[in-house]
């Protein structure tokens, strides 16, 4: 027989698939190895004042500059970085577990359950974000576990809507009915089939909130009412440089605020790419 | 014996699909029952395997009367009627490999230890090959997962059957395999048979009786 | 005048071959070396059981394969364009809808659910044919009516619809490009019986009548022998007989042991499936892929791939 000749088939959209998922890894891998590792191996002290060197703009010394007393702002951005990603992870998950659990109860009771939960949702939705997180603050005293209160309340809504519409739609497969007819009790069809069904996208919405919580907390911090002045998030910085914005000096706004836009970026990206390989549609194209 | 009596049953109050239904099986009987499609068998189907509350009328299986259906009818009764669907694709938990969709009544009854030997027996008996079984939902054919299906059903040795439309995706071979699986449980165990289709000629065939919608429903 | 010579076929498929690129190198061979030809009129059935690779080799002539997936040989239409070589371009501009008709599997899931069947039928022939009111109007009421579709149901949507009519509307749209291949892949599973034989029935009359090739797939032997006017088996992603229907499903009946067991297993005949189960396109055996379930099956079956000579390929035939 003559030798076969092959040609690939199907479009070619892998390859800036993998580009960007390549390119928001190495991003976010940076970012996180730069928060994690400078702040303990740093001999400066972000706090030290210089009150000689204020407001420089960038230069090899001070990459980002300094600010109004002198401080380096690169050290201040990657100690901001810290506390904004820190209160992010933790504002994000729990605004997870508290969305899963209400979405999942609510999707796999139904019932009375279901509408007493879901009106809870839309009540809770109809007022700003910003404004319940304003309360939630200004309860306590300023800091991190506040703010991530704040957060993490008004954060969960959307996630226990996702959750409750994906158990709803995986409760009426075929292979429920399957599992109940087997014999499965209420718990088992939850834990085995409903709930590791809905992580993805459980999962999905927990990282995609993340760079949604540091927005947050830095709009939190930006009004003031977020973490102390000597504990810096990245909007404690954009707030603290506004001042000088005025005078021209741009550099001590600049940086916290694109460092505010990278991780969200790169996270978008990731979990983007992670969203299409999932995708059932593109997953059965291969069945037989 | 298998009764229902006077079955109204739906989705929506107002326009129930199936209204007023009749059956009634003897132990070990076959009946095929015939219908088109979107008439209601399904939903009957459902309720036969009370994996559905009708709003009226009432199902007796094996002399108890049934007042609980889905995860408010006892264990026992539930898995007394096994249950195979039309579509393998929507019965089996995508994430289940073959080997564990199997086993699942087993462990969910509390069967852990007989699971294993139980698997295998079974997989044989549907015609399942052993590397099939290690294998998800995705990476087999509709005929395959079906074989697992009918596996999962027989797996708890029903005393009952409902199979809706179980053939419809399937190619005449697969479709001649899956029946005389069935057949060889029933001829072994005297388990009754209500095989739900729209093909007069496979179930005139297949089952001891058929009848059709028209003549179950009362209007 | 000269009598017209033999019109060249519809469609012609070399062989065709698939394969899927898995993990570690490994390779799934979906279909191999399918040949066959469409003439105008013709209808030809590709049956055989799921996962034998019939409806990859769809998607083949479609151009939808996955990005895994790898090709060989060709599949020509009338003109001379290979269906396995034009880019995703040519094949979305020239081919799909205008060239080969789609008649789908589900024509429910195939509808646009929240728009009228008229929206929709206007929409694909604006598209096809460039129509542009007021004309569209009339065209697309044209149109319904080719698939004897009632023009009393243009305005409702798709889910208001029974099975028969979804799957005429479904069949309308595949008919507005005046496309001079159909392909239809499985359509008629799911649906009942009368249904069932009404659907090829209007798909045969779109064929035979208009001059149309029809290629369709299915594993529903009553539909194939109802609208074929030859059929191809397929097993293990190899054609294993290509034969005239008539010959196929009367007398003498099929040559090759497999399609002899597949047609006997129907519930008007023998109702006894074929023993064994079909090998794993990704380990298939040296020889033919039959052997290990056929009773015929000697040293030479399981040592040399036998090759489709006179239709059938099968050393024993």
């Amino acid at each position: 027989m003559a030798e076969t000749i092959w040609r690939p088939q199907g479009r070619a959209r892998r390859s800036t698939r993998a580009l960007r998922v390549r390119t928001s890894a190495a991003v976010l891998a940076v970012v996180v190895s730069a928060v994690l590792i400078v702040p303990p191996l740093a001999q400066l002290d972000q706090q030290a004042v210089d009150l000689a060197a204020k407001l420089q703009p960038p230069s090899w010394a001070h990459p980002f500059g300094t600010d109004d007393v002198g401080r380096d702002l690169l050290l201040r951005c990657v100690y901001g970085l810290r506390v904004s990603l820190l209160v992010g992870l933790v504002a994000a998950l729990a605004a997870t577990v508290i969305g899963t659990a209400v979405g999942a109860a609510a999707g796999a009771l139904g019932g009375r359950t279901d509408r007493l939960a879901m009106r809870a949702v839309d009540t809770l939705s109809s007022v700003p974000h910003l404004l319940l997180g304003v309360f939630v603050v200004a309860v306590f005293r300023p800091g991190v576990w506040p703010v991530v209160a704040s957060v993490a309340a008004t954060h969960w809504l959307s996630t226990a809507r996702i959750v409750r519409a994906e158990v709803l739609s995986l409760r009426g497969r075929p292979y429920i009915d399957a599992a109940v007819s087997g014999g499965a009790s209420r718990w088992r069809v939850a834990v085995r089939h409903l709930v590791p069904g809905i992580l993805p996208q459980a999962g999905l919405a927990a990282v995609l909130m993340i760079p949604h919580a540091m927005w947050h907390e830095s709009a939190l911090s930006f009004l003031g009412l977020g973490l102390p002045a000597h504990q810096a998030s990245l909007g404690g910085l954009v707030q603290g440089g506004r001042g000088s914005l005025l005078a021209g000096h741009w550099w001590p706004t600049l940086f916290p605020g694109r460092l505010l836009i990278v991780p969200t970026l790169a996270v978008a990206g990731l979990a983007g790419a992670w969203r299409e390989r999932r995708n059932p549609r593109r997953r059965s194209e291969l069945t037989l | 014996m298998l009764e229902l009596k006077d079955i109204t049953a739906g989705y929506d109050r107002r326009a129930p699909v199936v209204r007023g239904a009749h059956l009634t099986l003897r132990p070990g009987e076959s009946l095929g029952l015939l219908g088109p499609s979107g008439c209601g068998k399904s939903t009957l189907a459902r309720v036969v395997a009370l994996l559905h509350r009708p709003e009226r009328g009432t199902v007796t299986l094996d002399g108890h009367a049934v007042t609980g259906f889905s995860h408010r009818a006892p264990r026992s009764l539930r898995t007394a009627v096994g249950v195979v669907f039309q579509q393998p694709r929507l019965a089996a938990d995508p994430r289940l490999r073959l080997r564990d969709l199997v086993a699942e009544p087993l462990r969910a009854t509390g069967r852990r230890t007989e699971a294993a030997a139980r698997v295998g027996e079974l997989a044989e008996r549907v015609g399942l090959g052993a590397d099939l079984l290690s294998r998800r939902p995705h990476e087999v054919s509709d005929g395959q997962l079906q074989r697992a299906c009918l596996a999962r059903a027989l797996a708890l040795r029903p005393r009952w059957l409902v199979c809706d439309e179980m053939t419809a995706m399937l190619d005449a071979s697969t479709t001649a395999a899956l029946v005389a699986v069935v057949e060889d449980y029933r001829d072994r165990t005297g388990a009754g048979l209500l095989a739900v289709g729209h093909d007069p000629v496979l179930l005139g065939r297949w089952c001891g009786r058929t009848t059709h919608w028209n003549e179950i429903v009362k209007d | 005048m000269t009598p017209p010579a033999t019109p060249p076929p519809v469609l012609s498929v070399e062989e065709l071959s698939v394969r899927f690129r898995m993990p570690a190198g490994r390779y799934v061979e979906a279909v191999t070396g399918a040949t066959f030809a469409l003439a105008p009129g013709e209808s030809l059935a590709l049956v055989g059981e799921s996962g034998c690779g019939k409806s990859v080799l769809a998607s083949a002539l479609l151009g939808l394969l996955p990005g895994n997936a790898e090709t060989a040989g060709s599949a020509r239409l009338a003109d001379g364009l290979d269906l396995l070589a034009a880019d995703e371009r040519t094949l979305a501009r020239t081919v799909r809808g205008r060239r080969v008709g789609l008649v789908p599997q589900s024509p429910a899931a195939h509808l646009t659910p929240v728009r009228t069947i008229r929206s929709q039928l206007e929409e694909t022939v604006r598209e096809l044919t460039g129509t542009r009111p007021p004309a569209l109007r009339a065209a697309a009421e044209a149109a319904a009516e080719r698939a004897a579709f009632p023009a009393s149901h243009l305005d409702r949507h798709p889910h208001e619809l029974s099975g028969g009519l979804a799957q005429r509307a479904a069949t309308a749209l595949a008919l507005v490009g005046d496309a001079p291949l159909l392909l239809a892949d499985e359509p008629t599973t799911g649906l009942d019986r009368d249904l069932v034989l009404r659907t090829v029935d209007e798909l045969r009359a779109h064929t035979r009548a208009d001059g149309r090739a029809l290629l369709m797939i299915t594993h529903d032997l009553a539909a194939a022998e109802r609208i074929a006017d030859t059929v191809a088996v397929m097993y293990a992603g190899r054609i294993v007989e290509i034969t005239p229907a008539a010959a196929f499903f009367g007398s003498p009946g099929p040559r090759h042991p497999y399609a002899r067991g597949l047609l006997d297993a129907l519930p008007e005949r023998a109702f006894a499936p074929v023993p064994g189960a079909p090998p794993e396109l990704g380990a298939l055996p040296p020889g033919c892929a039959f052997a290990a379930r056929c009773a015929a099956a000697d040293q030479l079956c399981r040592t040399r791939r036998p090759a489709l000579t006179g239709g059938v390929a099968c050393h024993h035939a």
